[in-house]
């Protein structure tokens, strides 16, 4: 009995981390495909792993602290000559949430 | 994680170019190509980016490529602050030797004056020479400090320096162009380098109005601390507005107006305001006058544990507007106080002074914290908390602590 409710818990996990993983990288994609295109991030910024060379803002690799609380905050209030995406409805909260997510996991990669 | 790399869209920059609708909206043509927007972006041998690269990197924080922080430690062994020590904070990308082209052919309109003209750097030079030294402090710096981690580089104490300028007075100027016309209440400077990215002007132009009076002690500056004023800090010409913060000294400078309202660009209208936390528009006050501050340069927790006995404790004031009159320093948190003096050359009101206290120190830990005051006003112990993170002289924060041994 112990050993069913061992496999049947190894079972589920396994299922749960490839769902993440499944949707991590989905989410990845996602957040590229705003980075370079919906949002055009790209044309301001560079991010090595995005491939982008823009010079208006900083260079994303180059910052310090980039984690997800601290771009989400940056891409929906903007700062600077950056738009506030958030607020002034450029993006949906969904697509913050996915180039954030993207951003903060791409930084110096 | 894929790395798959989708096309780039470089068109889609057009939500700063002013041509965007929400979203769908055909790409515009007023891009400018990235050969030009790259241009000089890419990273030297140092860690430093290569339009710095003759900076010295260990003198230096980077807080990105374009936030560039001055160790607290590499600030105040001088009276004037190594051009390759200075910190870097830059709106727009540093034009490029291509962009500006020849420096003596640099051109500046002077308007809102009963002649208005347009004077090249060539013209400017036999105009006027005048030598000034002032403080160049970024808007956010101590924002380090706040503990609502304010968006923008964490500076603590480094970006801020004091330089001396060579240059013509916007009095000289002023004077020669028949004098200020009409019923200006501000001098608003523009800078160009907004032009190579093919911005939209009113999201993008370093415009900043002051006010008018700012302009009897003002200065167009060709010259940083003896040489060719770099591109990084605005060259080849740049406006010095004594007394306020550094987003007020326009870098690249095109324009100089004298005008009866602010100006209604973004960088004047809704950035540098400092507003309550949580609040923000052009009703709250702009990053102008520098307030009254001081801090530490020697010892810190940069440079590690002190022997005890003897202690030179060192540090830099400034008055803001005001010529800096006192500087008390204490070894126990701001619980006593012991006057420290003023040493080296006083290069006048807008400068900072450097000061020291002797005292002995034995073996313990110890909070230090420096107090100065303008005659007017002091600083304050606590940060005034705002938004952005701006203007901060608490004395509390920026005290260090050492340990003595």
């Amino acid at each position: 009995m112990r050993i069913l409710r061992f496999l049947l818990i190894s079972f589920l996990c396994i299922i749960f981390k490839a769902q993440t993983l499944f949707a991590d990288e989905a989410k990845m994609s996602k957040g590229l495909e705003i980075f370079n295109e919906t949002a055009g991030c790209a044309a301001c910024h560079v991010l090595k792993a995005a491939g982008s060379e823009g010079n208006i803002g900083p260079n994303l690799d180059t910052v310090e602290g980039l984690n997800y609380d601290t771009v989400m905050d940056i891409v929906t209030h903007g700062l600077g000559v950056m738009p506030a995406f958030g607020e002034d409805e450029i993006l949906t909260k969904e697509e913050i949430d996915i180039v954030s997510f993207y951003v903060s996991n791409s930084v110096s990669k | 994680m894929s790395k798959n790399k989708t096309k780039l869209n470089l068109n889609r920059r057009n939500f700063l170019t002013g041509t965007a609708t929400l979203a769908g909206i055909a790409a515009t043509a007023s891009v400018v190509p990235i050969s030009i927007a790259n241009a000089n972006h890419s990273e030297g041998k140092k860690g430093l980016p290569n339009f710095i690269n003759w900076k010295n990197r260990d003198a230096l924080i980077v807080h990105s490529d374009k936030g560039i922080e001055t160790h607290r430690s590499a600030i105040g062994e001088s009276l004037i602050t190594p051009n390759s020590n200075i910190y870097i904070r830059n709106n727009m990308p540093t034009m490029t030797d291509k962009q500006i082209g020849d420096r003596k052919k640099w051109k500046v309109s002077i308007e809102g004056v009963k002649n208005p003209k347009t004077f090249t750097l060539a013209e400017l030079q036999k105009l006027g020479h005048a030598t000034m030294a002032t403080i160049l402090q970024c808007s956010g710096n101590g924002r380090g400090f706040f503990k609502h981690k304010p968006r923008g580089s964490q500076w603590k104490t480094g970006a801020a320096a004091c330089v001396f300028w060579t240059g013509v007075p916007m009095k000289t100027v002023v004077d020669a162009c028949g004098g200020i016309s009409g019923d200006a209440v501000f001098m608003t400077s523009a800078g160009v380098d907004h032009e190579p990215t093919g911005l939209d002007p009113k999201k993008a132009m370093i415009e900043r109005s002051v006010p008018k009076k700012v302009y009897k002690d003002a200065m167009l500056a060709w010259e940083m601390n003896g040489v060719p004023l770099p591109n990084a800090h605005g060259g080849p010409l740049r406006m010095v507005t004594p007394g306020y913060f550094g987003i007020n000294n326009v870098k690249h400078l095109g324009k100089v107006a004298f005008t009866s309202s602010e100006s209604s660009v973004k960088y004047m209208k809704k950035s540098y305001r400092i507003s309550p936390i949580g609040k923000k528009g052009s009703q709250y006050p702009s990053c102008w006058e520098m307030p009254v501050k001081s801090w530490i340069t020697r010892p810190t927790d940069e440079t590690g544990k002190v022997k005890a006995g003897k202690v030179q404790i060192v540090g830099v004031a400034m008055g803001g507007t005001k010529k800096v009159r006192s500087v008390k320093v204490s070894v126990d948190g701001g619980s006593s106080w012991k006057r420290a003096k003023f040493i080296g050359p006083d290069l006048g009101k807008y400068a900072w002074r450097q000061f020291v206290l002797e005292t002995t120190l034995s073996a313990g830990t110890y909070n230090i914290a420096s107090l100065a005051s303008n005659g007017s006003d002091r600083q304050p112990e606590l940060r005034m908390e705002n938004r952005r993170g701006y203007a901060h002289n608490g004395w509390k924060d920026h005290s260090v602590n050492i340990t003595v041994v």
